[in-house]
């Protein structure tokens, strides 16, 4: 197979995926609940049955020959709309675009779910490729030198910290560094780090000058370098440290781990005994012949990693108020907004087998042993 | 004699290959933490029912005003004589002694976890298998099914889950069962497909044993230790996702002893009382360490490629 062909096939099989999980969610919320539960979020006080009818009608729930709203809430059968037909309506209506509006607490009712999901997607997109960056800066270097010093007293310390970063609850490990770092280390009667927010508390100068920043891409950090106010970046990065943090300290365990034994089974291989017996430095052997084979299998789990990433921002977004889609999916749960949890799962499935497929391509292309 | 004499060097191989598992667990000092963690943190869980009597731990604490701070740490203004040793930890919100709950916590989540990966092993090892021996379109089928489940993030698929069927310990564990299932389907599978092209195998096909005996009885359990790996890790991974679920307010009751809800109650205090939230969260760090700790070392041990 060419690796056109295999692109292709994956690209068919992806699509399968997102069809899948779509239809999974849909049944989990749907099919498994009274009729009644899509409607209630929708329904008021003084609303009277017919317009209720009405509703349950449009929604979906209820078929066009349903009689009454009592016949619909005692579920007689000649109401009730099978599952799959509902199913079958909602995939149209998304795949016309047409997401519904909003049914978050506040907000119901006056926004597009596209619109409060697109406005708050920036913010989880910004703190999930901060916690990217830190995982590849810090997971990497961190599992070569665990390697290289094999049970030594860097591989001892590299490992107890890559254990415990896939060991420590990511809430915990939140609050505790909002402990340290706006309890007890405080500069001029402040905390140091801004605990909450994606902006530092004390930033009166973002606003003055040299004025406001535009909304161009919706993620703080990017706006303000974008509108060329770089007080209100800067305040925005600083307010994002300790949840990119908390956030990658899972990733950066898994990926340590990872990296350590990869290059522990490369640097056994006869060609690296070969490049020492030349008489190579070691340092050459390691960055030049045994890190480039040993990061291998460490991109393979690329799609791991963002899985862990955008799973753990549900909880990161929670400790530090971070107004992003991860802590508005739970809302959206608990509000039975089908809708945004959908999109929430699709966007990031879809992320995260785009990332897979990315990935099992670039390997295809670093490897030439790899064929398809 | 001529009957034992064969027996003699598979024997005498298996002491050895015991004492040299002895000698790296001795050589590796993080191994045998991780044993005393998770060993103290199991025999904890036993235990914990003698140790404190769960009649009367739901009952308010009498000196509440006087030891709602931390007496071992000293914050604020406690008036540390007056607080019994018992209350080495405080109390919490509601005047239950932190310590006490704590204990009685430590089995909730064990529970939960064995729970959770003995049902995932179960359901790896029937689906597992069955793709790779059969093969073809059930095989794809199986895997496919995985990818969805494995392409979304296992905690939102588990709050989605809580959310529909309610919120008790039962849905709590099969929802994180839903989210651990695909990894042991995928184990399984690629342990016995590399497994079943082994020589044994066809010798046990050409002396006329069964496809449904030889693999559950003899290519199941020679593909077990890296199973027994990856459970022995993911029991320190699931601890860590049924207490972030509690944390996140998905708990069967605000009132149950489990050290992610315990954590969730100290963190609406984080200021004022900030052991609330250190000391559960320092527990769930402690037992989820020791299995990690424990599974990492068990996979030195057991993975014959390492052993030099």
């Amino acid at each position: 197979m060419k690796l056109y062909e295999y692109a292709i096939r994956r690209v068919l099989l992806m699509g399968l995926v997102l069809f899948g999980l779509s239809l999974l969610m849909f049944y989990l919320t749907r099919g498994f609940l009274p009729p009644s539960f899509a409607l209630a979020p929708y329904i008021t006080p003084r609303m009277t049955d017919l317009q209720k009818l009405a509703l349950a009608q449009s929604l979906g729930v209820a078929t066009q020959s349903c009689p009454s709203f009592e016949a619909f809430s005692a579920f007689q059968q000649s109401c009730l709309v099978p599952v799959w037909a509902q199913y079958t309506g909602w995939l149209s209506n998304v795949l016309q675009g047409n997401w519904g509006l909003t049914l978050l607490p506040g907000i119901s009712g006056t926004q597009t779910t596209l619109s409060v999901f697109f406005g708050r997607f920036p913010f989880t997109a910004q703190l999930a490729v901060m916690g990217a960056i830190l995982t590849i800066a810090i997971g990497i270097p961190l599992g070569i030198v665990s390697a290289t010093h094999n049970n030594k007293l860097p591989d001892h310390i590299s490992r107890i910290v890559s254990l415990g970063g896939y060991s420590i609850p990511q809430f915990w490990f939140g609050y505790v560094l909002l402990i340290i770092f706006v309890l007890y280390v405080r500069v001029g009667g402040l905390g140091l780090l801004p605990g909450s927010g994606s902006l530092a508390t004390n930033c009166v100068i973002c606003f003055t000058n040299p004025g406001a920043a535009r909304t161009v891409t919706g993620a703080p950090i990017l706006d303000g370098i974008v509108s060329g106010n770089l007080h209100y970046a800067w305040d925005s990065f600083v307010a994002m440290i300790l949840p990119a943090v908390t956030l990658s300290i899972t990733s950066i365990g898994a990926l340590t781990r990872i990296v350590r034994s990869s290059m522990l089974e490369v640097l056994r291989q006869d060609y690296i005994l070969l490049a020492k017996s030349k008489g190579l430095q070691e340092r050459v052997v390691i960055y030049r012949h045994a890190l480039r084979n040993a990061l291998l299998p460490a991109v393979t789990v690329a799609g791991l990693l963002t899985a862990f990433l955008f799973g753990g921002v549900v909880v990161i977004e929670i400790v530090f108020d971070i107004p992003g889609v991860g802590f508005t999916s739970l809302t959206a749960v608990n509000s039975f907004d089908i809708n945004f949890v959908e999109l929430y799962v699709l966007v990031t499935a879809f992320i995260i087998v785009v990332t897979n497929l990315a990935v099992d391509i670039i390997y295809a292309k670093l490897d030439p042993r790899i064929r398809y | 004699m001529t009957e034992v004499e064969p027996r003699q060097p598979v024997q005498a191989r298996q002491s050895a290959d015991l004492r040299h598992a002895l000698h790296l667990f001795r050589r590796n000092p993080l191994v045998l933490a991780g044993l005393v963690l998770s060993v103290g943190s199991i025999a904890l869980a036993l235990l914990s029912h003698f140790l404190v009597n769960p009649t009367t731990w739901q009952v308010t604490h009498p000196i509440l005003k006087n030891c709602w701070n931390n007496p071992l740490f000293g914050w604020g203004n406690a008036n540390i004589a007056t607080c019994p040793s018992s209350l080495a930890l405080g109390t919490d919100s509601y005047g239950r002694n932190l310590l006490q709950m704590i204990v009685l916590a430590v089995p909730v989540d064990l529970q939960i976890a064995l729970e959770v990966v003995l049902s995932a092993v179960a359901i790896g090892i029937v689906f597992g298998a069955t793709a790779s021996y059969a093969g073809g379109i059930v095989d794809e089928a199986i895997l496919r099914v995985t990818d969805i489940f494995l392409a979304v993030p296992g905690i939102l698929l588990a709050i989605v889950f809580m959310v529909v069927f309610g919120r008790s310990i039962p849905v709590l564990t099969g929802a994180v069962v839903l989210v651990w299932w695909p990894t042991y389907v995928r184990l399984v599978r690629s342990q016995v497909l590399s497994e079943k092209e082994r020589p044994y195998v066809e010798a046990l096909r050409s002396i006329g044993a069964g496809r449904i005996r030889i693999l559950f009885r003899h290519v199941v359990p020679n593909s077990i230790y890296p199973l027994l790996v990856q459970a022995t890790l993911d029991i320190g991974s699931v601890i860590l996702t049924v207490s972030a679920l509690t944390f996140i307010g998905l708990s069967p009751s605000p009132l149950l002893p489990e050290l992610g809800n315990l954590a969730s109650l100290g963190s609406q205090y984080f200021f004022t009382a900030p052991w609330l939230i250190i000391f559960p969260g320092l527990t769930i760090l402690l037992i989820s360490l020791g299995f990690n700790l424990l599974g990492d070392g068990l996979r030195d041990i057991l993975d014959p490629r390492l052993r030099r």
